[in-house]
């Protein structure tokens, strides 16, 4: 049966009302802290990203020839299974299932070691390193993992690291999804470091191949840029301790970056992943003047702003709907799409105090945008349909808006720069000629 | 070693069972959880969740300070904040490893709950740990009492199927062919218990059909309460015709939940077969419990069962056969949903 409802809305606020009550006054609507949190089928990715992207499970396996051992309970491991049969990572994930008694007395710590030493010895070929994946339980017991991992390592003679998978510290200070980018990192070991290498922290897949970072880095010289998810055998992964410096593309890199600098001492830059055309050359100014060396963007400049007035040209008034579970920031997307033409009905976004810089130009520009938040449980009554829209750009947009265009843009190839921006441009053009010549 | 998984992943926990249960039920259900296994529910283990057909679930959306000050009073003023916007008829909360490990009182919660919102409110103590089929016989025992109405009359015709959860299936057309058998028998309305009324008016049935172990409990509580009788019984899919076929003379292992591979193992031995073995992971009911029936464990005690040649045919889902690298037999796929969450 239908649920029955006393209220027909799902909350939503105006970018110009969220504005005016300013990054500290955030509605508790908006924060999924302070309510339930609606599993809208939208939004999956962020209650279980296992079962979708990179959570902590398939991001800890990006190190090559790395396999995993998850110790929890059989509940923590279940969605592991559609990983390995569409992922490839059938073969690199084990479980060790905690029983009560293993929970009440501990004993699974005593066993891990033997455990490890078990799969290892059972694979054809040694693995480059074992993650161990743990999870709320052993949060809540107090679990010293990184002595477990020693005493594994010891035992079966490959090196051993712990990740965590902890919900419960999703807004703590070190988020899962930003210790395990800190545990992939934490096997380099302190080397000479190449005056002309860079790492690219961040993502856990490469950089689209014609992002114009490589070559504006080649312009100041740089000759190595590392990233790991193209390195192809362990030997790469450990030569990224060589590098001089490191770029941050996405915020959820800072602990491991910040590792790397006390251990290894690698600085770090960080740059931000933009759709502005303008904010990314003001960002290239930037780092040229961090880096010291001239950095020649116009080209690329030039080619994204002839693009954007193409865009604008065609598609000038589309209406869009942009969400979260897509590579970027949905509000600085949105203020973007805005600049080149297109009008943002709704954003369906989890929501901080850092957003506020996007907020306000929004605002400025749009302030009837609508901002929802896919888990808050007032979203049961969200019904797309009744306010339709052209475009929708993310999986939970489109989940929404049946009938419009759709870019999901969630690729696991990471857009950037201005190549991000014409990629984006260039799928929302094929989407919506492809709509209009379905007759939508 | 115990403990250690090398081939399989877990399958379908208790509180994917329970909330399988509550599923559509007009309450609002709460999964105690920092998030995870309300994520693997709603999206590996409900495929009802896509329909379009919405419920009210929920995480709690626990956090490691929640966990430590034990802060059970954010949790009922979230309840009660959701339950302002959603006309629940009851609300459920289910367990998780979190609430297992710091304790969890869930009768008081429950007791805050029910007095703040003045409906009933009843817990699922799930712990992770278990399989579906425990959380969904702890749903069916939390949600009888609580739900059925006092009924006196009861309608001729009227049949009930208990157990008949997406989790159970081999095809998502399952439920459609079953009340097609039952309808084809005469019987006239079939009750599927996937929606409050079914609950409430259970006394009216005439007869409740089981078709999963983890139902059973709740089949008896009915029988106690209303006298409502109750037959264990697969209303699936027939063995096709060719397996019947390529069964014979063979040794064949099945392995399954009960019911469901008591009713294949009948059908080989009809068919000819040489030796009928049944195994299964989950439930073992031992008022229908097969002679020589093995109660698999640990994924070793899978390995030891299967993966050799002491068998000809097995009949299981597609998904064990990933640590049966030593089995040259004929492997038939029986697709369960809480094993390899697909059909």
């Amino acid at each position: 049966m239908m649920m029955e409802y006393k209220d027909t809305q799902p909350y939503a606020i105006t970018v110009g009302d969220l504005v005016q009550k300013g990054k500290d006054h955030i509605p508790e609507e908006l924060l999924s802290s302070k309510h339930l949190i609606y599993n809208s089928p939208a939004a999956l990715a962020f209650n279980s990203p296992g079962a979708q992207g990179f959570g902590v499970k398939r991001a800890g396996l990006s190190i090559p020839g790395s396999i995993m051992l998850l110790i929890g309970p059989g509940c923590c491991g279940r969605n592991t299974t559609i990983l390995g049969e569409q992922g490839g990572y059938q073969d690199r994930f084990y479980f060790y299932i905690l029983d009560e008694t293993d929970i009440v007395t501990g004993r699974h710590l005593q066993k891990i070691p033997q455990a490890v030493a078990e799969i290892v010895e059972s694979r054809r070929e040694k693995p480059s390193v074992v993650m161990l994946c743990m999870t709320c339980v052993d949060a809540l017991l107090g679990t010293d993992m990184e002595r477990v991992s020693r005493k594994a390592a010891s035992v079966c003679g490959v090196p051993v690291v712990p990740c965590y998978m902890y919900a419960l510290t999703r807004e703590g200070r070190k988020p899962p999804m930003v210790d395990v980018r800190r545990a992939l990192y934490s096997l380099l070991e302190k080397q000479p470091r190449h005056r002309r290498t860079v790492n690219l922290l961040g993502f856990f897949s490469p950089l689209q191949d014609d992002c114009e970072l490589y070559p504006i880095l080649r312009q100041t010289g740089i000759k190595q840029i590392q990233e790991l998810a193209r390195c192809r055998n362990f030997e790469e992964y450990l030569a990224m301790s060589q590098a001089n410096f490191n770029l941050v593309l996405h915020p959820e890199s800072w602990l491991a970056a910040q590792d790397m600098e006390k251990r290894l001492g690698i600085p770090s830059i960080t740059l931000t992943r933009l759709y502005q055309v303008s904010q990314i050359h003001r960002q290239y100014m930037a780092l040229s003047r961090v880096l010291g060396a001239p950095i020649q963007d116009e080209s690329w400049l030039e080619q994204a702003r002839q693009v954007v007035e193409a865009v604008r040209a065609r598609y000038s008034g589309t209406t869009v709907a942009i969400g979260g579970m897509q590579n970027g920031n949905a509000y600085e997307m949105a203020l973007a799409l805005t600049r080149y033409g297109f009008t943002i009905k709704e954003i369906y976004a989890s929501l901080s105090p850092d957003d506020f810089v996007y907020l306000r130009h929004l605002a400025q520009w749009s302030p009837e945008t609508k901002v929802y938040s896919n888990l808050s449980p007032t979203m049961l009554y969200y019904e797309g349909a009744s306010h339709p829209v052209d475009l929708t750009i993310g999986k939970d947009a489109a989940w929404y808006h049946e009938t419009a265009a759709h870019v999901n843009w969630d690729d696991d190839i990471q857009p950037f720069g201005y190549a991000g921006v014409l990629s984006l441009l260039r799928h929302i053009g094929l989407a919506l000629d492809e709509r209009g010549k379905n007759g939508r | 070693m115990k403990g250690l998984w090398k081939y399989l992943s877990p399958f379908a926990p208790d509180q994917s069972g329970a909330a399988a249960v509550l599923y559509g039920l007009g309450g609002i259900v709460v999964i105690c959880d920092a998030g995870g296994c309300a994520g693997n529910i709603c999206g590996f283990d409900e495929p009802r969740w896509f329909s379009g057909k919405r419920s009210a679930v929920f995480s709690a959306g626990l956090r490691d300070m929640d966990a430590i000050l034990g802060r059970d009073d954010l949790l009922v003023r979230k309840v009660c904040a959701a339950a302002e916007t959603v006309n629940a008829a009851f609300v459920a909360l289910v367990g998780t490893p979190v609430p297992a490990v710091i304790g969890t009182d869930f009768k008081a919660l429950c007791r805050m709950i029910s007095r703040t919102l003045n409906i009933p409110a009843l817990a699922v103590p799930t712990t992770g740990i278990g399989y579906y089929d425990d959380g969904m016989q702890a749903a069916y025992n939390a949600l009888l009492p609580v739900l059925a109405q006092p009924e006196t009359v009861v309608e001729r015709g009227r049949a009930g199927v208990l157990g008949a959860v997406p989790l159970e299936m081999a095809s998502p057309d399952e439920q459609q062919a079953l009340m097609e058998i039952l309808h084809g028998e005469g019987w006239k309305q079939v009750i599927l218990f996937d929606c409050r009324e079914a609950y409430e008016q259970a006394g009216r049935n005439e007869k409740n059909f089981v078709v999963s172990p983890a139902a059973l409990e709740g089949a008896r509580y009915l029988y106690e309460r209303f006298g409502t009788p109750y037959e264990v019984r697969y209303l699936g899919r027939p063995l096709p015709e060719d397996i019947r076929a390529a069964v014979t003379g063979k040794r064949v292992l099945v392995v399954h939940q009960q019911v469901t591979a008591n009713a294949m193992a009948e059908a080989v031995r009809n068919a000819g077969a040489a030796l009928v073995q049944t195994a299964g992971w989950f439930r073992t009911e031992s008022s229908c419990i097969r002679p020589g029936h093995v109660q698999l464990k640990e994924e070793d005690d899978w390995c030891q069962l299967a993966d050799n040649d002491d068998f000809d045919v097995i009949l299981g889902d597609i998904y064990f056969k990933r640590a049966l690298s030593h089995f040259h037999g004929l492997y038939v796929d029986v697709p369960h949903f809480a094993v390899s969450g697909r059909y």
